[in-house]
């Protein structure tokens, strides 16, 4: 009984130094003074940002059983400790069981036109790798040239600048990221999605090589918005073996893409195109096969079905998409996968019930350049949402 | 307790002093470059409550000014908050005269999503319009890919000023 007593004192003890605590690291005067300053600076003055997306999808292919996956649920943290500094994080569920950082950099706002960040951020490469949420691209999945082509969500620990320039209507982004890593566990590069396998995610990412990266994005044409991206460097090989001939590749990736909107019609499209250096070494070194050129396309079409004004939106599209992951393998020293060689149609309906919440549908003509392929169809229903 | 009334003077006077000092530097520049002045004042106009209320935005203190040179009227400027993706932002209005929109400008911007608002040749679109246009996102007003927040949000506050304005016209007090 004695025991029970004390015990219980023990805690309520507990509990109320913790509320003491608790009520002097709020009331201290240095915090005070900085919501005085949040004010004097004229910022909203909003610490916690909570958001999210997720995307949930089910894939039904002809002649095959179908997959129900709640693909992505993201959950989007952020905190501005000052109106110069913040800190952004996403923290991602996939397939449900898989948890990963996406994004984890903190933020310094030096002027209107620069921001200096580091930490987990999305390499700019194309569109969707960072415009990734659900209700911003049209179909089901991603396209496949931002899976196989880019590895999207490509994200890499680094460091950089980003901004814009309102005069110009442009945007820029360069960044010191860590690159792929050569080998990961057992899995190598190569194959049907190229540099995929070698993402780290920055989980106790290896790094021997610096990779830049570099977009400028230029939106002064009304409607239009134009990309040009660049991503250079070598991947990321063990101490013990980087010395090795084919220990890693070089990697250079340039993109190009457009975005279109004009009242009802929208168009989109995007050019991929990465240069694999001593892929030969590679292939030799770990018997993998990766190809000395990464390429791929797409291009969209779109059209509202609803009239502008209303806050709800049916989009009806088409795309086509073109990629290959042995888009050349002369200099790789492997023979050519025709299989990697793969082109798709993608039509279906878009309709956003709120800005904000999407239901997809779509359909999918799945071919590669191998004589005879069979064309695989795909029907694919989701819903996405973004807030 | 004591801590919190500090606050809420600190918050009160700085209400009462108008924009930050970095705003203001701003808003002084753009008024400087479109008016074609060195010198003026801003005056705070306001309306009785009972109007204000009605309007679709805010019009109280620190949101409508006279711009003033030489005692005379050379517009007007308008001033306020508008909801970005995860933030706000400011953005400034200034009239001719005649309330005829001559430029419009994102003053401070605080998030990746949607900056491509504070585009010049975006905000273009806004000058020349008056209380007797509605703006539609998408049909008069154009898009931009990987901003559509932001651009509804700019759309809707110029919107709903021009309505404001209208709506004062209606009543004689502008």
């Amino acid at each position: 009984m004695k025991k029970l007593i004390l015990s219980i004192s023990i805690i309520i003890s507990g509990l109320v130094s913790a509320q003491t605590i608790s009520q002097d690291t709020t009331v201290t005067k240095n915090q005070q003074r900085n919501a005085a300053q949040n004010i004097l600076n004229g910022t909203s003055s909003k610490g916690i940002t909570i958001g999210g997306y997720a995307q949930v999808d089910y894939n039904q292919p002809e002649g095959a059983n179908g997959k129900m996956d709640v693909h992505r649920l993201v959950m989007l943290l952020g905190y501005k400790f000052s109106d110069k500094v913040q800190f952004v994080t996403e923290i991602e569920y996939e397939h449900v069981n898989e948890v990963y950082v996406e994004q984890a950099f903190l933020n310094y706002s030096l002027n209107d036109n620069v921001n200096i960040r580091g930490g987990l951020m999305l390499v700019p490469m194309g569109i969707v790798n960072e415009y990734h949420e659900p209700t911003t691209f049209n179909g089901v999945e991603r396209p496949n040239v931002d899976k196989s082509i880019v590895p999207s969500t490509w994200r890499e620990v680094g460091v950089g600048v980003t901004g814009r320039f309102n005069e110009a209507s442009l945007g820029y982004q360069a960044y010191i990221f860590n690159g792929f890593t050569s080998v990961n566990d057992t899995k190598f590069l190569g194959g049907s999605n190229g540099l995929r396998n070698g993402r780290q995610k920055g989980a106790e990412s290896t790094i021997n090589t610096p990779n830049l990266s570099a977009k400028i994005d230029y939106y002064g044409l009304p409607g239009l918005r134009l990309g040009l991206s660049g991503y250079f460097g070598r991947t990321q090989a063990a101490d013990d073996i980087q010395d090795i001939d084919g220990a890693d590749v070089g990697v250079s990736m340039i993109g190009f893409d457009a975005r279109y909107i004009n009242r009802r019609f929208s168009a989109r499209g995007q050019y991929i195109h990465a240069l694999i250096t001593d892929a030969d070494d590679y292939n030799t070194l770990y018997d993998a096969n990766l190809g000395s050129e990464l390429k791929g396309w797409y291009a969209e079409v779109a059209y509202n079905l609803f009239p502008i004004g209303k806050e709800q939106k049916l989009d009806a599209f088409v795309r086509y998409e073109m990629y290959d992951t042995h888009a050349a393998t002369l200099d790789a020293n492997i023979a050519r996968n025709q299989s990697y060689n793969r082109n798709e149609w993608t039509t279906g309906l878009s309709y956003h019930i709120a800005p904000g919440a999407v239901v997809k549908v779509d359909y999918q003509l799945l071919d590669n350049a191998v004589n005879a392929n069979k064309t695989k169809g795909q029907l694919n229903f989701g819903f996405g949402v973004w807030f | 307790m004591i801590y919190k009334s500090i606050v809420s003077v600190v918050f009160s006077l700085f209400i009462t002093f108008g924009q930050s000092d970095k705003l203001q530097k701003k808003i002084d520049k753009v008024v400087k470059s479109t008016f074609e002045v060195e010198s003026f004042s801003m005056q705070s106009k306001t309306f009785s409550l009972s109007i204000m209320s009605e309007l679709p935005t805010k019009f109280s203190n620190d949101h409508f000014f006279e711009i003033i040179n030489n005692d005379q009227l050379l517009g007007y400027a308008y001033v306020s908050k508008a909801p970005s993706k995860t933030d706000e932002f400011d953005y400034l209005i200034l009239f001719d005269a005649d309330l005829i929109i001559m430029t419009s400008k994102v003053l401070v911007y605080r998030e990746d999503y949607g900056g491509e608002i504070g585009s010049k040749r975006w905000l273009k679109q806004f000058i020349g319009k008056s209380s007797s246009d509605q703006l539609v996102y998408g049909d008069n007003i154009m898009a931009i890919s990987g901003a559509t927040i932001s651009v509804k949000s700019m759309t809707n506050a110029v919107n709903n000023v021009l309505k404001s304005i209208k709506m004062l016209q209606q009543k004689q007090e502008l």
